[in-house]
């Protein structure tokens, strides 16, 4: 990135600039590119510091996917959460969830991917049915072509190499050999 | 207590991909919508609401509503906000502007819908976050789940649980791309056939490019006043018979009710009727505008509206029955497939258009023929929130 700017600096830089306007002047320098902010980075922050549901990630980072249930009304919800939005207690406990299940819905995106996916174009994502819960997915070595409604597909854990500065994990299935 | 609101002036800006700014936009489609009411001034206004989805990443500003009463030169003594609610935002503030003038707070109000999604470094990716980001961010959209992908799965369950056909699919795209080649704004100018629609790009199958709205800059803009006000200034009303708006407490993948069903519209559009009296939705409607993001979307929303048995929307569009001699001419603007969708202007013109239908001011070769009635429906992000507007010509 700094590179870049130098050699922006060079080329508008020195007499060139009296060219423009026949004037001396200043210029404000604007890097060509930014880096990936923080904020433009889809993936949540995972530490006890800055989400509420860190026992999600905690759990994920150790290779099992988890999700809350209410230990006052018994309702199990996905995402979790920190109130249950059936009785509004915060009386929540972590409970384990299958990896393993079927594919409901699938597709691919072949064009027009959201910013920092651009280079995993084309992929594949899905609807998974683990029973308990359906949640959306990225489907790693998957063909689109290949794939039908009801296929078994299971969990694995990735780890997400990011613009922050501690170790981020989040989910996503493949297909079942 | 409420009291009797009607539309009584509009106007429109090119949409597509523009040569303009987000602030140009604003000042365009003002411009005209004043322009349509010469007894109205921007002096008459006492409420503004603006429909606008992401101008923080699109256009890099915020706090847009006072720059709209700023464009225009309003002077705003008592409603003023910026509504936000994806792609269905034109539609709330045209509901808050409704709200307002019947609970008797205001007399008149402008609304205004806008975006800017073409941006000029021509980063797609930058548009494609944002849409992805009205899912539920942290488990979905990190996904890359944005638009066409998640429409693409209702299709396949579509399909899969009512054997309706790629062909119907593509018959809706075509049904709206030909309208929008005679509708002067649009973004898609070109008359698509069956065939163009399945052979164009495979996007997010089995959803193809032709089967998906475009990414427009435009913005529309409404002027809506109380029943006495409206008397003074003109004899051409387009009245708000009925408002609905449903949202079953999920957005998210895992607590959405239905892939292949929304009941939220099903629910929007009872509360609308009821409020119209509109019992045979059928019988009574003339003309809709209903929020074609996808084809699919139009199919599934011929059911839920409760125009035809779930599962019957395929053959609804096969048989002619949406077309513009049909049971009810659906997008006679061309839709978003056709006009493009500039997400907070899209429900702001689609509400012009039923006015335009019934002042018979649109193309003649998609002018529906003598409208009474209609209705304008749009869904939003995951499509868990439905909202549906009756008008009608008649005061109610």
């Amino acid at each position: 990135m700094n590179e870049h700017n130098d050699e922006t600096t060079k080329e508008t830089g020195g007499s060139d600039i009296a060219t423009d306007g026949g004037t001396d002047r200043d210029v404000v320098e604007l890097p060509d590119q930014v880096e990936l902010p923080r904020m433009l980075d889809f993936y949540e922050l995972q530490t006890e510091e800055t989400t509420q549901i860190s026992e999600f990630y905690d759990n994920l980072a150790d290779g099992q996917l988890t999700t809350t249930r209410c230990t006052e009304c018994d309702e199990l919800h996905f995402p979790p959460r920190i109130v249950c939005p059936e009785c509004h207690s915060d009386e929540l406990e972590y409970v384990d969830l299958p990896h393993e299940g079927e594919l409901f819905a699938f597709s691919t995106v072949r064009a027009g991917a959201p910013m920092g996916m651009e280079d995993e174009v084309p992929f594949v994502l899905g609807i998974v049915d683990l029973g308990p819960v359906k949640l959306s997915a990225h489907l790693d070595d998957a063909e689109y072509d290949d794939l039908e409604i009801g296929d078994p597909v299971e969990m694995k854990v990735v780890e997400i190499d990011g613009p922050v500065d501690h170790e981020r994990v989040f989910y996503r299935f493949e297909p079942q050999e | 207590m409420t009291r009797n609101v009607g539309i009584v002036g509009g106007g429109h800006t090119k949409w597509g991909v523009r040569e303009a700014s987000y602030k140009d936009l604003i000042q365009e489609a003002g411009k005209a919508a004043f322009e349509d009411v010469s007894d109205v001034t921007p002096d008459d206004i006492e409420g503004l609401f603006v429909g606008s989805v992401q101008p923080e990443r699109f256009a890099f500003q915020t706090h847009v509503a006072p720059m709209v009463a700023e464009l225009l030169g309003i002077d705003v003594d008592s409603m003023i906000a910026r509504t936000e609610l994806a792609c269905a935002s034109g539609q709330a503030a045209l509901r808050y502007a409704w709200l307002a003038i019947a609970a008797g707070q205001i007399d008149t109000a402008l609304v205004l819908g806008v975006e800017k999604m073409n941006l000029p470094r021509q980063y797609d990716a930058e548009a494609q976050t944002s849409m992805a980001n009205v899912m539920d961010r942290e488990f979905d959209g990190v996904n890359g789940f944005n638009a066409p992908p998640y429409f693409a799965m209702i299709a396949q369950r579509h399909m899969h649980e009512y054997d309706t056909t790629r062909e119907q699919l593509a018959l809706v795209a075509a049904k709206n791309k030909t309208h929008a080649a005679n509708n002067a704004f649009a973004q898609f100018q070109k008359e698509v056939s069956v065939d163009d629609v399945v052979e164009s790009f495979p996007l997010s199958p089995p959803l193809c490019l032709y089967d998906c709205s475009g990414v427009t800059d435009g913005a529309a803009g409404l002027i809506l006043m109380s029943e006495e006000k409206a008397r003074e200034v003109t004899d051409e009303v387009a009245w708000v018979t009925g408002s609905g708006q449903t949202c079953l407490a999920s957005n998210s993948i895992n607590n959405l009710p239905s892939f292949s069903a929304w009941p939220q519209a099903t629910k929007a559009a009872e509360q609308a009727y009821e409020q119209a009296g509109i019992d045979d939705p059928l019988k009574e409607l003339d003309v809709a505008e209903v929020h074609d993001c996808f084809s699919i979307s139009e199919i599934v929303e011929y059911e839920d509206l409760g125009w035809v048995e779930k599962g019957e929307g395929g053959k609804f569009i096969e048989e002619g029955r949406s077309e513009l001699d049909g049971d009810i001419a659906v997008n006679p603007r061309g839709g978003l497939l056709g006009c493009g969708h500039p997400l907070g202007a899209t429900g702001v013109s689609q509400a012009l258009e039923v006015f335009n239908q019934f002042r018979g001011t649109v193309e003649p070769e998609r002018q529906v023929p003598d409208p009474e009635t209609g209705l304008i429906h749009n869904l939003s992000g995951s499509a868990s929130v439905h909202s549906v507007m009756t008008l009608a010509r008649g005061r109610p």
